[in-house]
């Protein structure tokens, strides 16, 4: 995924008590610009041995945070708030859970995934990307996840949005996660509308601008069916059915 | 070392606070999560968001711009309404050590004066920040802190219906600030905050269009600091009740040019929204200072910078 950086960071407070669909405040600056944070979801943990303390996270450059979070080199120390928000609800007893993921997307569901195996449930993935090369390494997720690949281009999976993968794989599953673009959401709430969820809890990943990230400074705020929600706290998981669009 | 100051010495009531380092109204909500992320009973007192007569939801997304070592804001003044926080909140506070002001903002007169009734004798409550400097309101709020009439009238309304002391809170966005400080303080403001946000704009320019969902903004941050620093100079020695400086303070250093520039206490904002802890550390690093350089009481650095 060129443009696109897994980092590891020792974090063991956060790690250890890091939920699938949080996230962590990153500084991205050792002055005061940019000045705020940026809102990164919890990628991984270290596998087995959470006492370990290591945490991954996995973003895409797209503007001065990331592309100094990018420059970092091994060894150098970064400031993380964390764990923040409410992450995916799983339902306990084990079941078919549909993951879904558009381009960095994938960042909060690998660990979803992991934590699912871990408890029993029955894992697939739709991952999409717009071409082979930005999909994320099919050897970096769990073996015992169900992998089916959609890429914009047909250069590998099958052609299209990943969305298009839904219509086969949804009626086996009883909970979907997703996480991308604005554009994947509205694809899976008109689909929502057609019935493809009928009675099914369909939980996204929300994005806006943060300022702080848990809850003091109101600059997250989103309109829902239940009311107004701070992504930071609230959220970020949402229910596809609360959303407004 | 003595770091308590006396906000207001011809109240009543007074307003004593161990230490001059607070939090800024609308950068820790109403302190009941932050009291779980920081030890807030260090701090000398906790301001809450700014609270109107009824619940408010605010502005649209986005509501935050980042500009270079600065955040716009178009928040709107979300709120819980004063009711909520009388009756959800202010039992909370009634527990804590730390003092908690209650900053108010309206569109009327009277919206401020039966603010100030509803919040006398709340037990939790222990002064009252009279936010004129609201730049996120369609009427009222900023408005009154740009006339010196308005912002007396605001000032002797809350002052007639509360024993609670009164900060008022000023807008810079005004041609000269002593005018409007002269105004509040003969009005009876027991102490004056300063500043509130400086009004402010971005432009999305791949949509052309203003980039807040409140079309303006106001500016917070480091961004903001000399220009709250020359205010405070400029306030203090124009005016006798205590200064409480606030605008970019993010470190020790920046508190103490305030408390030189003449500032009896400092607010801590933005900085809070990137470590809850800034306060705290600005504080412990204002202990080290008074150490250092053998300073036995922080009243003796207040307005230290004046010219002789
Ligand atoms: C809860 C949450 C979890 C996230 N997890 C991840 C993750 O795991 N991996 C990842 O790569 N990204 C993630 N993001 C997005 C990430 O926070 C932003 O990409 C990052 O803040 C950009 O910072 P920057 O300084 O590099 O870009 P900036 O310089 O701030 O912006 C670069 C460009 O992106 C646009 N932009 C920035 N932030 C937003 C926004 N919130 N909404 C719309 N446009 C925006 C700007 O307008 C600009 O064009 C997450 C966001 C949220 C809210
Ligand atoms: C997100 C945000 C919300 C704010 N809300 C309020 C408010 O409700 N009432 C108020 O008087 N000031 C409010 N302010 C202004 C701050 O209290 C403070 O005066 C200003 O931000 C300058 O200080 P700073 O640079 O340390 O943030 C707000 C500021 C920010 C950044
Ligand atoms: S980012 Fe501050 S309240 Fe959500």
């Amino acid at each position: 995924m060129p443009g696109t950086y897994l980092l590891w960071v020792m974090a063991p407070e956060i790690a250890s008590e890091a939920q699938p669909g949080q996230f962590v405040m990153v500084r991205t600056s050792e002055g005061y610009d940019p000045l705020l944070r940026r809102p990164l979801s919890i990628h991984r943990v270290a596998r087995g041995e959470r006492e370990h303390g290591a945490l991954a996270l996995l973003f895409a450059v797209v503007g001065r945070g990331t592309n100094w979070l990018a420059q970092r080199k091994e060894g150098e120390a970064i400031d993380l708030l964390g764990p923040l928000g409410h992450g995916f609800k799983v339902d306990p007893p084990p079941r078919n859970l549909l993951l879904v993921a558009g381009g960095v997307g994938i960042a909060p569901l690998v660990f979803l995934a992991q934590r699912g195996i871990a408890e029993g449930h029955q894992v697939a993935l739709l991952l999409g990307a717009s071409a082979k090369a930005q999909l994320y390494p099919a050897h970096l997720i769990p073996p015992e996840v169900n992998l089916l690949v959609a890429t914009e281009d047909g250069s590998v999976g099958r052609r299209g949005m990943v969305t298009h993968l839904l219509a086969d794989h949804a009626p086996g599953a009883e909970q979907v996660f997703a996480c991308g673009p604005i554009s994947m959401y509205q694809a899976l709430a008109d689909m929502s509308r057609k019935g493809m969820f009928e009675g099914k809890s369909v939980q996204v990943s929300m994005e806006v601008r943060m300022g702080c990230g848990r809850g003091a400074c109101y600059g997250c705020a989103l309109e829902t069916k239940s009311g107004l929600r701070l992504v930071c706290k609230d959220g970020p998981i949402f229910e596809l059915k609360d959303l407004i669009w | 070392m003595k770091l308590s100051v006396q906000l207001a010495p011809h109240n009543r009531r007074g307003l004593l606070l161990n230490n001059p380092v607070m939090t800024a109204s609308g950068t820790v909500e109403y302190g009941t999560e932050y009291a779980q992320v920081v030890d807030i009973n260090r701090l000398g007192a906790i301001i809450c968001k700014g609270t109107t007569l009824t619940p408010r939801r605010g502005n649209p997304q986005p509501r935050l711009a980042e500009t270079p070592s600065g955040l716009l804001n178009s928040v709107g003044l979300q709120n819980i309404g004063i009711d909520a926080l009388i009756n959800e909140k202010a039992p909370i506070w009634a527990t804590w050590l730390v003092p908690v002001i209650v900053n108010i903002a309206g569109e009327r007169v009277e919206d401020y004066a039966q603010l100030a009734r509803r919040l006398e004798g709340v037990a939790g409550v222990s002064g009252i920040e009279v936010n004129i400097s609201c730049p996120n309101l369609a009427r009222g709020g900023m408005e009154f802190g740009q006339s010196p009439q308005m912002a007396a009238e605001v000032t002797a309304a809350v002052k007639a219906n509360t024993t609670l002391p009164v900060i008022v809170k000023l807008t810079p966005n005004v041609t000269d600030i002593t005018q409007i400080a002269h105004a509040v303080a003969e009005a009876g403001a027991d102490a004056i905050s300063l500043i509130n946000t400086v009004s402010g704009m971005a432009i999305d320019i791949a949509k052309r269009k203003p980039f807040l969902g409140g079309i303006s903004g106001g500016l917070s941050g480091p961004a903001i600091k000399p220009i709250a620093v020359y205010m405070v100079h400029q306030v203090s020695g124009a005016v006798e009740v205590p200064i409480i400086g606030c605008g970019g303070i993010s470190c020790t250093n920046d508190a103490l040019e305030f408390i030189m520039a003449g500032a009896t206490a400092v607010q801590v904002g933005t900085a809070n929204l990137v470590s809850p802890n800034a306060p705290v550390e600005v504080l412990e690093g204002m202990e080290r200072f008074l150490e250092r350089e053998g300073v036995e009481d922080i009243a003796q650095l207040i307005g230290a910078a004046k010219a002789p």
